[in-house]
């Protein structure tokens, strides 16, 4: 049973913390950017912050995992 | 084109999938028996289906929908950035490369060292095929979920489904020479860079992002990730190279 929970961990977080903690980085800084911005400023480029915090997420799992 | 790029992300992603529950099936039903293996998949795929069924509708209806675009964004960017993360090292040369054949092997050598039951059911065969299409099976339906959850993605996502669920079929009928030729590492990332442009999208729409040309966004975050992916496996392999010169 425990190595299905472990599985189930393994399927929905990945192999890395590096990951689940990226994404989770990449949502907090996102909201405090769109209570820093006027609206119609997060409108329009939110998405490429967005964008952006992931790939420096994805660059920092490949950096550990190196 | 949404529909299009909804379908085409859901089949590569389901299809790749059910390639690894196919090959962990297969190998049971030749080394243990097909029967076994059979029945210990099709218990899998009901009850992924009936977890699906009983959660699905449910959570589907009752979130915030920029609650839900955010929740179904991070799902999917947590599958996507860490199919992305394995492509690179792989393409990279820094981690083995994906082989559902070579798991099918594995698989079938290893039940092979244990011994089969003398007569009437073999519960460890049937457990091990359960277990391998269960959680294939669960990311299936996490994923049809995420990318049907949106307003008029669901039929895409399970037309997508259905598409994997036929082509997956046909190579199993003809195994297990085409297993062998699948492309499987670059599928893999081009499934993790779409997974991840979805992921991205949907989220940032969550958090009340317009994004500039609207569904077309979809495309050029999905070129912002293959851009860096490819990048990314070039440094990594040239610094391999270095290492390896010295």
């Amino acid at each position: 049973m425990s190595a299905l929970v472990r599985s189930l961990r393994h399927l929905i977080l990945g192999e890395t913390w590096t990951i689940p903690l990226g994404v989770g980085v990449t949502l907090v800084l996102a909201l405090l950017l769109r209570a820093a911005l006027p609206g119609g400023a997060w409108q329009a480029v939110g998405g490429f912050a967005v964008a952006a915090l992931l790939v420096v997420a994805l660059a920092s799992s490949l950096r550990t995992r190196s | 084109m949404t529909f299009l790029l909804t379908m085409a992300a859901a089949t590569a992603a389901v299809a790749i999938e059910m390639l690894e529950a196919l090959a962990i099936v297969l190998a049971v039903g030749m080394a243990r028996g097909p029967r076994d293996a059979v029945l210990g998949a099709l218990a899998a795929v009901a009850a992924v289906v009936l977890l699906c069924l009983a959660l699905g509708p449910g959570l589907l209806a009752s979130a915030d929908l920029h609650l839900l675009r955010v929740i179904v964004g991070s799902l999917l960017l947590l599958f996507g950035l860490e199919w992305l993360r394995k492509g690179i090292l792989r393409m990279a040369g820094r981690r083995r490369r994906s082989s559902s054949y070579d798991e099918f092997i594995e698989e079938r050598e290893a039940l092979g060292e244990r011994l089969p039951a003398e007569s009437g059911a073999d519960w460890a065969a049937r457990l091990v095929a359960f277990k391998g299409v269960f959680l294939e099976g669960l990311e299936v339906g996490l994923i049809v979920l995420a990318l049907g959850s949106a307003p008029g993605h669901l039929a895409p996502a399970l037309l997508g489904a259905a598409v994997a669920l036929f082509l997956v079929s046909a190579i199993g009928l003809v195994l297990h020479e085409p297993l062998r030729r699948l492309p499987e590492t670059q599928l893999k990332l081009g499934v993790g860079v779409a997974l991840t442009a979805f992921g991205t999208f949907f989220t940032a729409e969550g958090l009340g992002v317009e994004w500039p040309l609207g569904d077309v966004a979809l495309l050029y975050v999905a070129g912002l990730f293959a851009v860096t992916a490819w990048v990314a496996t070039r440094r990594l392999a040239r610094s391999r190279q270095l290492v390896g010169a010295t």
